[in-house]
């Protein structure tokens, strides 16, 4: 059997996920050595149109993005979505939040109208095309990602935590960030990072995204008991879960 | 079985012999709380400690392990560990605890990687100092125990009253300056015992907790489950931190050859979303209240169904701190439960 060919690819993000990867070091030999790379902006100067496996780092934010996408969902078999910015619109999402001028207005000021700034509200990857497989967090877990690789190579579905972060707290024996004081998106948010933030006893980000059934109603009951405004939760939220459903913006 | 005194001076000295010569796991202070931990020194072992953060059991089920090494198309390798160790300050309810644990997992197929760290350690417990803010041990008869230790300790003052159950206490003891318990150091620990049995109660239950199982034959249908479950968060908290909750998921990992790997087991719960979906996809415990409900029919009926009607919660209060939105108390539950529909 000849060797999957996967490409990856990135749009509106930091690269930083990708940066993953290649900070696998001893392990990435392992992974070019089991896949054929054949496009790969960050690490390598091949490019090609022809592979089964694409790999979309980064948030869709214009009309031409999502054309670019919808291309590579095309000539994919299996298309993975990497980090925040790719599964969940991740930071990225704080713009949708704001009118769209004004942004741009913010951001390039009198150039702003310039016709290659265009600029539209920012999806997940999964907004515009169908993903086969989340790699979630800000960034990726490199383990996550590397089991998420193999199980491919292997035709298993690859088990993506559905439990939320407090779940890797109380494994560890971490006091619970709440009980210091601070808000922790930790009860609604994807597993998987190993809660590497309430570990050094600071609140977990939502980077992960929410969990499949988040109860939006637990966090109100909280924050009532823990005698604080439902703006402290927001604020929180906005970060990662900006737009994201369900959303307790209202 | 002996009981014999010793002063708090040789004690910390026979601690300091025994991390000599082997792993010892003592309860620390952890930031604000306190936990078991690999002990290095005497002088960092807390024995008035009020509740750990973490139950024993860990030491006997890992949050997550590799239960063992295999080659597709080949063998496989179990993994069991091998190193003696001790464990000392176990309070006496995560003492019930592992003796009920030792129950269930030496049932049907024996699981060999507990039962052997479980033969790897000599338990010392330690009668409760400090009552913790949630514990309701009394209510649930295992604020006290005489059982399921290798020695118990009992903090009488100036001195630890230790008695010696078994053979591995006998040659752990033996490293230890102690004298003949005299009368009235067994008088001190009787009346410790008896204030324990009574005291450490913050969350009364309302009948004997022999009661329980007949309560919940009536309460399948009762609106607390939804009630209560309508803010649960499903993650988990509860079943983690509690010294009797067991379940555990397996999965397979392989390396990059693609024919060696490992299969390794993690902590499950109940109350998480998914934890009853099997192959299709189907999920018989979809709802917050059925999973909510579930939990609580194990603790009072369907393990104790397995072990000669033992409850499968010993007042810890681990859970009732756990929870965020403060629905996990079972003792606020089963009180519901018994006001609405009476014990006849």
């Amino acid at each position: 059997m000849s060797k999957p060919r996967v490409a990856i690819f990135d749009f509106a993000c930091c690269e930083g996920c990708q940066l993953q990867i290649v900070n696998l070091e001893e392990e990435i030999i392992d992974l070019v050595g089991a896949v054929d790379v054949v496009e790969w902006r960050e690490a390598s100067t091949d490019h090609s149109d022809e592979y089964d496996i694409a790999i979309i780092e980064g948030s869709i934010t214009r009309p031409e993005d999502e054309q670019r996408v919808k291309q590579i969902r095309s000539r994919a078999k299996v298309l993975v979505a990497l980090g925040a910015c790719a599964t969940t619109g991740g930071v990225n999402k704080l713009k949708n939040n704001f009118d769209l001028d004004d942004v741009k207005r913010a951001v390039y000021g009198k150039d702003a109208g310039k016709p290659h700034l265009g600029t539209a509200m920012t999806k997940a990857v999964d907004e515009v095309v169908k993903v086969d497989f989340h790699v979630h967090g800000c960034p990726i877990d490199r383990g996550e990602f590397t089991y998420v690789v193999r199980s491919l190579l292997m035709g298993k579905t690859p088990e993506i935590p559905e439990w939320p972060v407090c779940v890797e707290c109380k494994s560890k024996g971490n006091i619970c960030v709440w009980e210091l004081g601070q808000v922790c998106l930790g009860p609604v948010t994807r597993a998987g990072c190993g809660a590497r933030c309430p570990t050094t006893r600071f609140r977990c980000f939502g980077c992960r995204g929410y969990i499949d059934n988040p109860n939006v109603d637990a966090a109100r009951e909280v924050i009532e008991r823990y005698g604080l405004d439902i703006n402290a939760l927001k604020e929180k939220m906005i970060l990662f879960a900006s737009k994201q459903e369900p959303t307790i913006y209202g | 079985m002996t009981t014999k005194t010793i002063s708090k001076k040789a004690f910390k000295e026979f601690v300091n012999a025994i991390i000599a010569a082997e792993k010892v796991i003592g309860v620390q202070a952890k930031g604000e709380r306190f936990d078991f931990a690999e002990l290095t020194s005497a002088d960092d072992l807390r024995l008035d400690y009020d509740v750990t953060l973490q139950a024993p059991k860990k030491y006997f089920l890992p949050p997550c392990e590799t239960l063992m090494t295999f080659e597709v198309g080949g063998g496989y390798q179990s993994h069991i560990a091998d190193e003696p160790f001790v464990l000392l300050g176990v309070h006496p309810y995560d003492v019930v605890a592992i003796a009920q644990m030792d129950e269930l997992f030496s049932q049907n197929n024996a699981d060999v990687h507990y039962l052997k760290r479980r033969a790897n350690a000599t338990i010392v417990a330690v009668d409760v100092v400090t009552a913790s803010k949630n514990v309701f041990a009394s209510s649930m008869k295992t604020a006290t125990t005489r059982t399921g230790f290798d020695i118990l300790l009992t903090d009488i003052g100036n001195a630890y009253v230790m008695e010696i159950a078994t053979e591995k206490g006998r040659k752990l003891a033996a490293q230890a300056t102690a004298t003949v318990a005299s009368a009235d150091d067994l008088a001190k620990r009787e009346s410790i015992w008896k204030a324990n049995e009574k005291g450490l109660n913050k969350h009364p239950l309302e009948v004997n907790p022999e009661y329980l199982g007949k309560l919940l034959d009536k309460a399948y249908d009762h609106p607390v489950w939804e009630e209560k479950a309508a803010t649960c968060f499903s993650c988990g908290s509860c079943n983690l931190v509690c010294p009797t909750c067991y379940c555990f998921n397996v999965q397979d990992d392989v390396n990059w050859d693609l024919k060696t790997g490992q299969r390794g087991r993690a902590w499950d719960g109940c109350l998480l979303d998914g934890f009853a979906k099997v192959a299709g996809g189907h999920d018989f415990r979809k709802k917050r209240a059925d999973r909510f409900r579930h939990r609580l029919y194990r603790k009072a009926k369907y393990v104790p169904a397995k072990i000669d009607g033992q409850i499968a919660c010993v007042g810890c209060g681990r859970c009732v701190g756990a929870c965020l939105p403060d629905i996990a108390n079972p003792v606020s539950v089963y009180n519901r439960l018994v006001d609405d529909l009476g014990i006849g």
